[in-house]
């Protein structure tokens, strides 16, 4: 198990390091001068050749990840310009609500699905099934920002009972302490995981019940419901399990959207300002720490997958 | 349809009472009956044999008394009484009282009739709580006993072991000690030993038979293997699309059916005695579609005697005999004689000085197990480890063996799907190992294989056309127009009518299906055919049509065959050498007559004994060669003979000295060091 663990690490950092290659040089190929960027239009020539060399611009690509790299190994994410902190430091400080709105409505998102794609199996091409596959597709094929908008059309604006913007506490705990300000941010994320998961959980829920154990466990004289809990669930969660961990990147480009729309002080929206103001060590370290978090994700799920199942334990 | 006048009497003493049940299937459009006026009666200590092809409503039988019918399901009519309390109708929570406690069911495969996640102790203990309100710990003591009870060693360790650790015949014992566990009054057992080795069958079979005895129930043993009812039933029922059809003691079934199908069921089933010289009896056609059934006799279509009353009138349940009942306007009387119809073509003796065409020299194939994956060590699995054989153009070698002996991966290397891990295949005088690219291309037109799941080796997307088409292109064969005639020859050869090119694999049977697979292994024309269980997944009746059509083949065709099966009667009919297979190391060669008539292997000698033979009076096997327990794992086969852990002659030397093969007589030659007949040095062996 250990042994496996290693593994997996060495492997994860090979793939997070060649995310900051690629990341890194896409974005110094997009645009020439940092210096540029960072001075405005107006400033001169001589301005951003000297802000450029100054800070190590003008050396080759090469030359510039490496010094970059080496600011890594040390934890050090880079410095923005912009906002005149440390990247790390502007992280740390966004990284607890987004973690906060995200943990949330993943948790959420999960507790409707599973029931809701258990229901939807057992229940197959009924009415009932029909009507919710309908609503999962529709809601599945909706862009985040869409959705968002909706929400806001008809609880803030057209009902008026919830307000159309986020709390602007800077406490990580808002959405416990102000939970009306923040529940249409939540449920937008939820909404659009919810559509994914519960089609899964759908899939696996109808392959568990073809199986045999499941006929023989009805033959032992054990109730549906009973089938359903002691049986069918842990073996048709285990794939959703799996999918969790590769969703961890729909659940930050969700958070993006949902941030900016609802102007919520996290890592998505520091991201999102970032992206207008050609804040490079800002989107490198965001990119980063993401990659990172993919990779966690898929080896917790992998890692959960493997304690769960005693068919991936050989002894 | 079956105009009844009256039903069955319900004889005091009956425990399950079925009458006239009719059971239907809504699908998006029509109700197929699938059960239709079955009459049943089950007395305790009893064993009834519910006996049919794949669709004739066996298991739907089951099913219906279980109260456990798939979606769509309902019972259209009848009635089903346990102990005279009517099941029909019976409210969902009360049948669940009834279900695992009154009546239990053991379903056909072990491998995936258990709960993957859950272990054994928990998964059998759960109808103990349920059932008879035990508390954990008695729920726990009482598994316990069940698991020693059905014959599990050291069942503590056991409890707490998934099912993936057990082998398919412990999974079966667990299945079995589940659903006795409350002690029930009647046990369904639907194809119990279907998807088990022969050897580990006859095991699973006796258990069952001897637990029936000790806690007095009645089984009703649902199987499609006439050898498996007349060994193990007291009475029987043959049912055919749907309806029941004869019903009598074994004894009198067996001996004075009346049914033409009982008849013709009975002579399609292979035997040990087959003669490879005469054609296996077959039953021309399949069974109805139920969609659409045929308004008369639904055998009708099928049947040598059938005549017009038969397809306008559908034959009421009659009694003959008091105890044997028919449903038939033109009965039988016993069995058929054995018919001595030659093959149609006779097969050419093979040329003994021929040169051999395919020579397999100290294969060798090993694989790794997954190192990636979680908490496993990397070790290698001697899948295949040191097998020599040679096969004569015209000759058909067969290859028996347990399921796990590398008998499939040995039929992958010698068509070059699978690259040895040492030794060699020499085919057609090249040698497979040194062929590569085009020239490997080019030398698979003449070897080509066979597979058993043939809804599984047909791409389901294409169209028969296409898919016989492939060949000819994968080889750049002929034109458009060439190819098309080469086809339509094809079907015509096999037997399928031309408007199959324009179908799909899923539209036809699986007797069909298999001989698509065949038309396609013959389109090259190839000098070898490799077949993997080409008949396991088929109906004894069309079993024998397919076997009938193989060997014609090989005789118009100069064709040489490797057939691979589990089934030794099957391997009897086809096979002109025999080799049998144990834990990847060949124990005995030889001819048909060597193999099946003078087996010198113990294991050879254990394996022929466990067959089932279609005859009541057959003798019980000689204790002396049972094969005890089951296969060891590949991963660690035990030293010296690997065979030695279930043999019941194994001494010391066994353990300590590989045995290798010796001589006993002309190409007649086994590994042991005990065998059961004495070598003779002074033949060669080969």
């Amino acid at each position: 198990m250990t042994q496996y663990v290693l593994r997996r690490l060495v492997t994860s950092v090979i793939v997070v390091l060649g995310v900051s290659v690629i990341t890194f040089m896409l974005l110094h190929g997009m645009s020439g001068s940092p210096g540029r960027a960072i001075l405005g239009v107006q400033a001169s020539a001589e301005a951003v050749a000297a802000f450029d060399r100054e800070h190590g611009y003008d050396r080759s690509l090469i030359a510039q990840y490496l010094a970059y790299l080496g600011q890594l190994l040390q934890g050090d994410l880079g410095h923005s310009y912009k906002l005149n902190q440390s990247v790390n430091a502007l992280l740390a400080d966004n990284a607890g609500r987004t973690a906060m709105l995200a943990g949330v409505s993943l948790v959420l998102a999960v507790c409707v699905a599973v029931p809701l794609g258990v229901f939807q199996a057992v229940k197959r091409n009924s009415v009932g099934d029909n009507v919710l596959t309908t609503l999962t597709f529709v809601a599945y094929s909706m862009p985040v920002f869409l959705l968002a908008m909706l929400l806001i059309q008809v609880f803030a604006l057209g009902l008026g009972i919830l307000p159309a913007q986020a709390s602007q506490s800077s406490s990580t705990f808002v959405i416990f302490t102000e939970p009306r300000a923040m529940l249409l941010p939540v449920l937008t994320l939820t909404g659009i995981t919810v559509a994914l998961y519960s089609r899964y959980q759908r899939s696996a829920a109808l392959d568990q019940l073809a199986q045999d154990y499941i006929r023989v466990a009805r033959a032992k004289g054990l109730s549906m419901r009973m089938v359903l809990t002691r049986h069918l669930l842990r073996n048709a969660c285990l794939p959703l399990v799996t999918l969790i961990g590769m969703t961890i990147p729909l659940l930050l480009a969700g958070n993006l959207v949902v941030e900016s729309v609802f102007n919520y002080p996290g890592l998505g929206l520091l991201f999102f300002n970032s992206l207008n103001n050609q804040d490079y060590p800002v989107l490198l370290g965001y990119t980063l720490v993401a990659s990172v978090l993919t990779v966690l994700g898929n080896l917790l799920a992998d890692l959960v997958v493997a304690v769960s199942d005693p068919r991936t334990q050989r002894a | 349809m079956a105009a009844r006048t009256e039903g069955v009497p319900v004889v005091p003493g009956d425990v399950l009472t079925v009458e006239g049940l009719s059971t239907s299937i809504r699908l998006r459009k029509s109700a197929v009956d699938v059960v239709k006026g079955v009459d049943l009666r089950l007395r305790p200590g009893e064993t009834l044999g519910l006996v049919g092809e794949s669709g004739s409503g066996k298991s739907m039988t089951g099913l219906s008394i279980m109260g456990l019918l798939p979606p769509g399901g309902h019972i259209a009519a009848g009635s089903i009484k346990l102990d005279g309390r009517e099941l029909v109708g019976l409210p969902e929570r009360q049948y669940q009282k009834v279900r695992g406690n009154e009546i239990a069911m053991v379903f056909q495969d072990p491998m995936t009739s258990l709960n993957p996640t859950k272990t054994i102790g928990e998964q059998v203990a759960e109808p103990i709580r349920l059932h008879l309100g035990a508390t954990p710990k008695q729920a726990r003591e009482r598994a316990l006993d069940m698991l020693a009870l059905v014959g599990i060693a050291r069942p503590a360790e056991r409890m707490g072991n998934y099912p993936h650790q057990l082998s398919g015949g412990l999974r079966q014992r667990v299945m079995i000690a589940m659903a006795l566990s409350c002690e029930p009054k009647v046990l369904i057992a639907d194809e119990p030993t279907t998807a088990l080795d022969v050897t580990v069958q006859a095991q699973v079979l006796r258990l069952l038979h001897d637990l029936k005895d000790r806690l007095g129930m009645a089984m009703l043993l649902i199987t499609h293997d006439m050898g498996v009812i007349a060994r193990w039933a007291d009475r029987v029922s043959v049912m055919y699309a749907g309806g029941m059809v004869e019903s009598a003691t074994t004894d009198r079934l067996f001996a004075g059916m009346r049914h033409p199908y009982t008849q013709a069921l009975l002579a399609c089933t292979p035997r040990l005695t087959q003669r490879r010289e005469s054609a296996l009896f077959s039953i021309p056609g399949s069974p109805p579609d139920l969609e659409h059934p045929p308004a008369g006799c639904r055998f009708a279509a099928r049947c040598a005697h059938a005549t017009d009353r038969c397809e306008r009138e559908a034959p009421a349940l009659t009694e003959p005999a008091p105890g044997h009942t028919l449903a038939c306007w033109h009965p039988v009387e016993g069995p058929l004689e054995p018919a001595a119809r030659p093959v149609e073509a006779a097969p050419k003796a093979a040329d003994d000085q021929a040169g051999p065409v395919l020579v397999a020299d100290g294969l060798v194939k090993e694989y790794g197990t997954g190192r990636l994956s979680l908490r496993r060590s990397a070790r290698a699995v001697n899948a295949v480890s040191g097998v020599s054989f040679a096969v004569r153009p015209g000759q058909t070698f067969g290859l028996v063996g347990e399921s796990g002996c590398g008998k499939s991966t040995l039929a992958r290397m010698i068509v070059a799907l699978e690259k040895p891990t040492s030794g060699s295949v020499t085919a057609l005088g090249g040698a497979l190992g040194e062929l590569r690219g085009r020239d490997l291309r080019r030398h698979r037109r003449n070897l080509q294989m066979m597979f058993q799941d043939s809804l599984d080796a047909l791409d389901p997307r294409m169209r028969v056309g296409a898919i016989l088409r492939e060949p000819f292109e994968a080889q750049g064969i002929g034109t458009a127009a060439e190819q098309l005639a080469a086809i339509r020859e094809l079907l015509d050869e096999v037997g399928l009518p031309h408007s199959a090119l324009e179908r799909y694999p899923h539209e036809f049977s699986g007797g069909q299906r298999q001989r698509i697979a065949l038309a396609r292994a013959l389109a090259l024309n190839p000098r070898v055919i490799v077949a993997d269980e080409p008949v396991s997944a088929l109906d004894v009746s069309v079993r024998s049509q397919v076997l009938n059509l193989m060997k014609r083949l090989q005789a118009t065709h100069d064709l040489t065959y490797v057939v691979i099966s589990h089934d030794l009667t099957v391997v009897r009919y086809i096979a002109d050498i025999v080799g049998v297979m144990y834990l990847g190391k060949l124990v005995e060669v030889g001819s048909a007559d060597d193999v099946y008539l003078r087996a010198v292997h113990p294991y050879t000698a254990g394996l022929i004994a466990a067959i089932p033979e279609p005859d009541p009076g057959a003798a019980e096997p000689a204790g002396g060669l049972d094969i005890g327990s089951e296969l060891p794992s590949p991963l660690d086969p035990p030293s010296g003979c690997r065979f030695r852990t279930r043999c019941p002659r194994a001494q010391a030397r066994c353990a300590e000295e590989e045995p290798v093969l010796l001589g006993f007589g002309p190409g007649h030659s086994a590994a042991c060091h005990f065998p059961l007949r004495e070598p003779q040095p002074a033949v060669p062996a080969g």
